[in-house]
């Protein structure tokens, strides 16, 4: 270690990642102050930091104002759902596209890539088309069927599967195994960051997904999370406790995913190189 | 033979992408053909529409408010995708390391891409508001400002890439920080052996192994970038006197404000060509760059 | 190239299929009629409330009310429901998405159902008969009628030691009043206008506008009529608070001035009875606009629109929109909601004062819909003069055009607007 180089008694890194982390918080703060004041607390701007007292009611408020027991249990039927279907198609087609030469392969990817091009305002009309004549509208399998694979996912994995030492799977094949059988038994193993990855922003993308649900469900019944929050949202008028209070409860599952799932995503950093 | 051809690479190729060409091609290539079709009517959606031929197509040709919003579009992007990709990455090497609170830095720097863009809108419309909001304030306190942010024509746009990079930071440090897994230990202890200095380190090994998850970003960021809109619309609403209407802003204004959604899909359609070159460009670029350890 | 065969095959069918749809009415037992609607809090209570008794006073209808999500959002699910033939039979609509939806084949023409005796059409107030009217044809029942009034704070008003406004107030009052009010130091403004180039930007400089003797458009509709001298001076009227007195807080949409004026930083607003429930701590008086030739005002009613789901459907959708839009149901939507009384007659009802009392200010919101005599265009292309109008008296706000160079360049976008129109 340099003599000359200031010693502190940390890591230099906490210098910039605490102010960082609090910038990124910010957020997080103004929601979790505004969740627990009275409505007529929030009418002021600027908006007063420090609340008069902490109204934890607008939490059980936020929660009877509509079925939220329903519309979590939709959002996480979807959400899962989602999540299960990426992680398994993706692995198959982004695997394809890594490892496998086929007819066709590079137009096709190109062609699935291409289907994230054109902005949502416009596909939403013949989706939701699509979505009426499968006899779907105002059904959980409107909200499951069109992203139950994305190419995001396929894009992602396929750039992770290629950085993979390919002697292990040539090695699996000579011993007789099935490419069905190399990509679940030796390369997904291998995987977990970035299938951990996929899950997280998959669950995150479906969770936080309002403008589909909103399209494509009628019934108060079939409504997700996100969808019952609007309810806070009048036209002239918002009920910013409840949405606050409504939207840390939204955001709770999310962030359990994460920091559960983090620990695929950062690998003992003190593993050894060799895999398998 | 059959048994042969079943077994043959093709065959199973084609078998692993089934299912996801399947969904993907149903609901998401029928609608792209679906507004193609519309980008040569006159529709609104309301009566049954004309045909246009290449009317639409022609009229954004000469418009200027179209021509426009492609520039502020770009302006947008190029600052965007390299700023948020070459933010993250440094924020991921912070993080890749045995430090205390990791977890919880990790968790904060992905707060923001787990809030809604409504929150995020709200609070940015707070902070960034020229008499009451607080950057003014930290501002003044060290002499600088008050700056208009979002209500200035000239600031506006900047202060959106501040404002979507900060919320979309985490999300490409998560994918970075799955790719800094996959770099063995022992190339790194190889090269500090040799006597390899950090930055060297980080350029001849490092930033190699990352190409793949740093082409995937630039790609998506890209590809995003272009389309930005969500918070565009929860904050300057394509204002102040258009500074922030970009393409998508443009599209939605044409579609569901003037009701000319014929028009909006030839705006969509044109967009899409763009961003279809841009990647392919970006592709074969990455094709000759990236390292793959295979 | 089976695959491009089967997805042909799809494509041609999901085409095909995509024209029908809609809804069957049914042969036995209650009609269905679905109501879509944008009410949330004790509005959404109030339909769902109103719907029940219906339902049991009407054995042979059954109402079903669904919220379809807020402004920002709910053109797109309607248009989408539209055009994928899944729409209700009564919708909600904004005022400014009348003329275009009213276009489509599936929306009901009323113009006969509103000429029987017992709807009372004349009852409704001028300025929603004007906003529901295309052409000649009546496409819609009026849900909503408001308008814009002052909006003052008292205590503001007394600590600046200035008379609360009169009616008789002119606009060099508001300017003087303004600048008073007005408190760098402290962060205070006189007045608050909303300069986000939208329509909540056009509808207060039209009120001005109308007050100056001016027009939008001329009278047969085809050229643009807002940049003559009437809306020269009142775009100057803007300018000179805005950039000169610098009086004005510039709100950027996002409806920060109703919680600055109720944190006492904001003297005055031109705004309607939706507001007032966010000024909890604010002593506040409504008093009419300050005038020009005139105190006319600007009313921005919003109203319901029957579709087509055959007519089984259609007439049951009457019996309860007509029901629901009668005198005594509208009174006690007013008294349970705070909306203002669609039908003049309200006002005479035993139940109107308890109205007025229930919800303070309301009163003068009510008097001053006498004042809404004259309405925005009811045309397809208003929101792009809408646009036009918007970017120019965003541009005179911001101080960077002057009042005439920035109408007289909207003026000519509009012609043309008008020239390709529909």
């Amino acid at each position: 270690m340099n003599r000359h180089s200031l010693r502190l008694p940390f890591s230099p890194r906490h210098l910039v990642l605490l102010p960082l982390s609090l910038v990124m918080l910010l957020p997080l703060a103004w929601m979790l102050i505004t969740s627990i004041e009275t409505l007529s607390e929030t009418r002021h701007f600027p908006p007063h930091l420090i609340p008069a007292g902490i109204h934890w009611r607008n939490y059980p408020d936020a929660l009877d104002a509509a079925p939220f027991g329903r519309f979590f249990l939709n959002s996480t039927i979807v959400t899962l759902a989602s999540v299960a279907g990426n992680l398994l198609f993706c692995s198959l087609a982004g695997y394809a596209f890594a490892r496998l030469r086929f007819f066709g392969r590079d137009v096709l990817f190109v062609a699935l890539l291409a289907t994230l091009m054109v902005p949502f305002q416009v596909t939403m009309i013949p989706t939701f088309l699509i979505v009426h004549d499968l006899g779907l509208v105002n059904s959980l399998g409107a909200l499951i069927l069109p992203n139950l694979v994305t190419p995001f996912g396929i894009f992602l994995l396929r750039q992770f599967f290629r950085t993979l030492p390919i002697e292990l799977e040539e090695a699996a094949r000579i011993d007789g195994c099935s490419r069905l059988g190399v990509l679940f038994r030796v390369v997904l193993p291998l995987s977990m960051p970035a299938l951990a990855t996929l899950g997280i922003v998959t669950f995150l993308w479906t969770w936080n997904d309002f403008l589909w649900p909103l399209i494509v469900m009628s019934s108060t019944n079939e409504y997700t999370v996100q969808l019952g929050l609007a309810s806070f949202q009048g036209a002239h008028d918002t009920k910013w406790p409840l949405l606050m209070a409504g939207n840390m409860m939204a955001l709770a599952p999310m962030l359990i995913v994460f920091v559960v799932a983090q620990r695929w995503i950062v690998q003992s950093l003190a593993a050894t190189g060799v895999k398998g | 033979m059959i048994a042969r051809l079943l077994r043959s690479e093709h065959v199973a190729g084609w078998l692993f992408v089934l299912p996801a060409v399947v969904l993907i091609g149903l609901f998401g290539i029928v609608p792209i053909g679906w507004s193609l079709l519309l980008s040569f009517q006159h529709n609104d959606l309301l009566t049954p529409p004309t045909w246009a031929g290449l009317d639409n197509y022609r009229l954004l040709n000469n418009d200027p408010v179209f021509r426009d919003s492609v520039r502020r579009t770009l302006v947008y992007t190029m600052l965007f995708v390299p700023i948020s990709v070459a933010g993250s990455l440094a924020v991921a090497m912070l993080l890749h390391a045995r430090i205390r609170f990791a977890r919880f830095y990790r968790t904060a720097v992905f707060v923001p891409v787990a809030t809604s863009t409504v929150a995020t809108g709200i609070i940015f419309n707070w902070l960034l508001e020229p008499t009451y909001g607080v950057a003014n304030y930290l501002l003044g306190e060290v002499g600088l400002g008050p700056y208009g942010f979002f209500q200035d024509p000239d600031q506006a746009l900047y202060s959106i890439v501040a404002m979507t990079v900060w919320g979309w930071l985490g999300f490409d440090v998560i994918i970075f920080m799955a790719a800094l897994q996959g770099i063995p230990n022992d190339l790194m202890e190889a090269a500090k052996l040799d006597g390899s200095g950090r930055w060297a380190t980080f350029r001849r090994i490092t930033l190699p192994l990352l190409s793949p998850a740093t082409l995937f970003l630039i790609v998506w960021s890209t590809i995003n970038a272009l389309q930005v809109f969500d918070e565009i619309y929860v904050t300057t609403r394509g204002g102040p006197l258009q500074a922030t209407t970009v393409l998508v802003y443009e599209l939605f204004n044409q579609a569901f404000v003037f009701f000319h959604a014929g028009y909006a899909a030839a705006i969509a359609y044109v967009l899409f060509l763009a961003t279809l070159v841009l990647s392919l460009v970006q592709l074969w670029i990455g094709r000759r760059s990236v390292y793959y350890t295979s | 190239m089976k695959r491009l065969l089967a997805l042909a095959a799809l494509l041609t069918l999901v085409v095909a299929a995509g024209g029908c749809g809609g809804g069957s009415s049914s042969s036995s037992g209650p009609v269905n009629v679905v109501v879509w609607h944008g009410y949330e809090d004790v509005e959404g209570k109030a339909i769902k409330d109103a719907a029940a008794r219906f339902n049991a006073t009407h054995p042979d209808i059954h109402v079903t009310v669904q919220n379809y999500g807020n402004a920002d959002y709910a053109l797109q699910k309607v248009l989408t429901a539209i055009r994928g033939g899944s729409y209700p039979d009564i919708a909600y609509l904004y005022g400014s998405w009348a003329a275009n939806i009213s276009r489509s084949s599936t929306a009901v023409d009323l113009t006969s159902l509103t000429k029987q005796p017992a709807t009372k059409w004349d009852d409704f107030w001028l300025a929603e008969r004007q906003a529901v009217q295309v052409g000649d044809k009546i496409v819609g029942v009026p849900a909503l009628v408001d308008n814009l009034a002052l909006v003052y704070n008292k205590k503001l008003f007394d600590q600046a030691g200035i008379a609360y406004p009169t009616a008789d107030w002119t606009w060099a009052d508001l300017r003087a009043a303004a600048l008073k009010l007005t408190n760098a130091s402290a962060k205070q403004f006189g007045w608050a206008y909303v300069a986000d180039a939208s329509e909540d930007t056009v509808w207060r400089f039209d009120a001005l506008l109308w007050q100056a003797g001016g027009d939008i458009l001329t009278p047969d509709g085809t050229h643009a009529a807002f940049n003559s001298d009437a809306g020269v001076r009142a775009a100057t009227l803007l300018q000179q608070m805005a950039t000169v007195d610098h009086s004005v807080y510039l709100d950027n949409g996002n409806g920060n001035y109703a919680n600055l004026f109720n944190s006492n930083k904001i003297g005055m607003l031109f705004t309607g009875p939706w507001d007032l429930s966010g000024f909890p701590d604010v002593n506040y008086g409504v008093q009419v606009l300050p005038g020009d030739q005139n105190h006319q005002t600007i009313s921005g009613p919003d109203q319901w629109v029957l579709f087509d789901n055959g007519s089984e459907r259609q007439k049951a959708a009457w019996t309860f929109l007509s029901w629901f839009t009668s005198a005594p149901e509208a009174m006690r939507w007013s008294v349970a909601t705070g909306d203002l009384p669609i039908r003049a007659s309200q006002t005479t009802l035993p139940s109107y004062q308890a109205y007025v009392t229930k919800y303070p200010g309301v009163a003068a919101f009510v008097d001053n819909e006498q004042n809404a005599v004259k309405a925005r265009p009811v045309i397809a292309s208003y929101s792009e003069i809408s646009q036009a109008m918007g970017q120019a008296i965003q541009a005179v706000l911001l101080g960077k055009a002057s009042p005439k160079d920035a109408l007289d360049s909207a003026a000519q976008q509009v012609d043309q607007i008008l020239a390709q129109g529909q």
